[in-house]
């Protein structure tokens, strides 16, 4: 107590300036997001997806097995059957088009445009902690939570399928078996690509939260997005126009269950997800810099 | 309009004293499109004063405090906190400010505690190694002091408006500040509550700091500040010592009498202007004083019950102030 009155009895005199720390910010935003009950409802519900296909598929037995050598979710969940370490990638294929999107954007909405909301923003603006660096906490929450969700849907994807499906390592879309533990690592490979791309996702609408006072409009723009780049995909006549288009990649999650595993395709997700990154933290940045508080 | 015209025969001298006034404005102007929110305001706010903000609704308080505080950016004009310039120099200010604007804003599904060590975690004062055991205690000193002690562990969802009030108090004085900013703090309180911010107030003041109180609760601002700044449709109209406000008008003796008729005329015979109101009289002071007065009424056998100094009042004086221009 005592250093807190020195330091106020001589306020704004030279350079060193008192400022929290920024690994405490982050700690107390990682607890804010953690907390929120619908945060933790949307995780939970995330992770319960490759439950409730393991279960649909073991009760409904014997569907068209091994059928499935064409990409995509559907296909993918017939791979699915006597081969439990498919069911992950398949979960995490399926969620990732727009569950987990959903679940991160509303990470998003709550970050910046609900803390306007409720008029917390402006207490944090006025502790202060600066503009650029509110944007930096807020994007890792956001990051924590695609983490999170893309992680949730690996382990239980995993943990599923081992126990209800299982299989001994994992028959690749190929037709070769890769053993469990190589299996288990490109799991958790295609779990960290699809947080990767979901930090994209984050990123955007962390962009459109810095614009606006209300949390709703972040989620139905991105889920607007999404949608409209599903459309445009489909349209042959614009594929000048697919190479930018962030979903364009996605299909990409498969390859991991091909052997030898190709790479081309995972590596410009990647890159073009990080296109998406850098562009929206910098539009988040300077519409924060300019918000009224 | 005449900008400050009050300000230039009582205020600007008292502060003139003072070398860095806590806050100073310079022709500050907002405009939201059209809307001229605040134009032309030269704010100064001494250091240690506590200075009421007046004005009627929608007259620029909360725009001129938002600038003070960084939060908005003036169209035109300049903001000097601490000598500092505003909104430039926030990160080296704003921690020696604690503030309460537009009401608290907290998050509905976290105890008041869980909320205000929210707010602890992101303050620059409380120092970086200060572990969660520190932070919490300086949060819960602030619950105490704005008596919420009781409710810490309950949900800010559950809080009544009063406490949701207190709460956004007990944030601003988390830490020893060297300004302290409360925009309408009494709203929703109930009297106990308003008394209890009166005593906040009177407690930073004693303590050395600045206060800046917006209020529309005449009776607030007479009981708390010493300084007054009015505003009306966006400019400053008034600003300066309370006391000095006050007595700007005609000092007045109250005498409470039965015989009015004839004190009214043993004050005439004096040449003493008076005039009579229900229960006595009340004695212009001009060219005489209350003694002489109350002696010139008790030579003419006249009965006097209670004799005091009438001041203007804030109330008359903010009515003259805000009406008069129509």
């Amino acid at each position: 107590m005592t250093t807190t009155v020195d330091l106020a009895a001589q306020p704004a005199a030279g350079p060193p300036v008192p400022r929290a720390g920024t690994l405490r910010l982050i700690r107390s935003e990682l607890r804010w997001v953690l907390r929120r009950p619908r945060t933790l409802v949307a995780l939970g519900l995330l992770a319960l997806v490759p439950v409730a296909i393991g279960v649909t598929l073991t009760l409904t037995d014997g569907i068209r097995a091994g059928g499935g050598a064409e990409r995509g979710g559907p296909s993918l969940l017939a791979a699915v059957a006597g081969n439990g370490l498919v069911l992950p990638v398949a979960a995490l294929s399926i969620t990732m088009v727009l569950l987990m999107p959903l679940v991160v954007s509303m990470a998003a909405a709550d970050a910046l445009a609900g803390e306007a909301a409720h008029g917390t923003l402006r207490g944090l603006l006025l502790a202060p902690v600066g503009r650029v660096r509110l944007v930096m906490v807020k994007a890792v929450g956001v990051l924590v939570v695609a983490v999170l969700a893309a992680g949730l849907v690996a382990v239980t994807g995993w943990l599923t399928g081992m126990v209800l499906i299982g299989g001994d390592g994992l028959v690749t879309l190929s037709g070769t078996t890769v053993p469990l533990g190589t299996a288990t690592l490109r799991v958790a490979l295609v779990a960290g690509w699809v947080a990767a791309q979901m930090a994209a996702v984050g990123a955007v609408a962390l962009a459109i939260s810095a614009a606006t006072d209300h949390p709703l409009v972040v989620m139905a723009a991105s889920m607007a997005g999404l949608i409209l780049f599903g459309v445009l995909r489909s349209l042959s006549a614009l594929d000048w126009l697919h190479p930018v288009l962030l979903t364009e990649g996605w299909i990409s999650v498969a390859d991991v269950l091909r052997d030898p595993m190709p790479t081309e395709g995972l590596l410009t997700g990647l890159l073009r997800a990080g296109c998406y990154v850098l562009i929206g933290l910098s539009v988040a940045v300077a519409r924060t810099a300019t918000r009224e508080g | 309009m005449t900008s400050v015209p009050l300000a230039a025969r009582h205020g600007v001298g008292a502060a003139e004293a003072a070398p860095t006034p806590a806050a100073r404005t310079a022709g500050l102007r907002k405009a939201y499109g059209d809307t001229i929110a605040v134009d032309g305001v030269d704010l100064l706010v001494p250091e240690g004063a506590v200075l009421g903000m007046l004005g009627p609704n929608g007259s620029g308080k909360t725009t001129t405090i938002r600038m003070l505080l960084g939060l908005t950016a003036p169209t035109a004009g300049t903001v000097e906190v601490f000598g500092r310039p505003m909104p430039d120099a926030a990160a080296e200010v704003l921690p020696f400010v604690g503030a309460l604007v537009e009401g608290p804003g907290f998050h509905p599904f976290l105890s008041g505690r869980e909320n205000l060590l929210r707010c602890a975690m992101a303050e620059p004062l409380l120092p970086g190694r200060a572990g969660q055991r520190q932070l919490r205690l300086a949060v819960d000193d602030a619950l105490e002091r704005v008596g919420l002690g009781h409710a810490a562990t309950r949900r800010y969802r559950g809080y009544s408006l009063g406490m949701k009030q207190r709460l956004g108090l007990a944030a601003a004085l988390l830490v020893p500040r060297r300004m302290v900013v409360l925009d309408e703090p009494t709203n929703g309180l109930d009297p106990a509550g308003t008394r209890e911010v009166r005593q906040v107030v009177a407690q930073l003041h004693a303590a050395g700091t600045t206060v800046v109180v917006s209020s529309h609760l005449l009776s607030e601002i007479e009981a708390t500040c010493t300084h007054v700044a009015v505003m009306n449709r966006g400019s400053l109209v008034a600003q300066g010592e309370l006391a000095d406000l006050l007595d700007a008008g005609t000092p007045t003796l109250e005498v409470s009498t039965p015989d009015r008729e004839a004190g009214l005329d043993a004050l005439r015979a004096a040449g003493v202007a008076a005039r009579a109101e229900p229960g006595g009289l009340l004695v212009e002071l001009t060219g005489t004083d209350a003694p002489s007065a109350v002696a010139t009424l008790v030579r003419a056998g006249v009965a006097v019950h209670e004799a005091r100094r009438r001041r203007t009042g804030l109330e008359e004086l903010f009515a003259r102030l805000t009406e008069d221009e129509r």
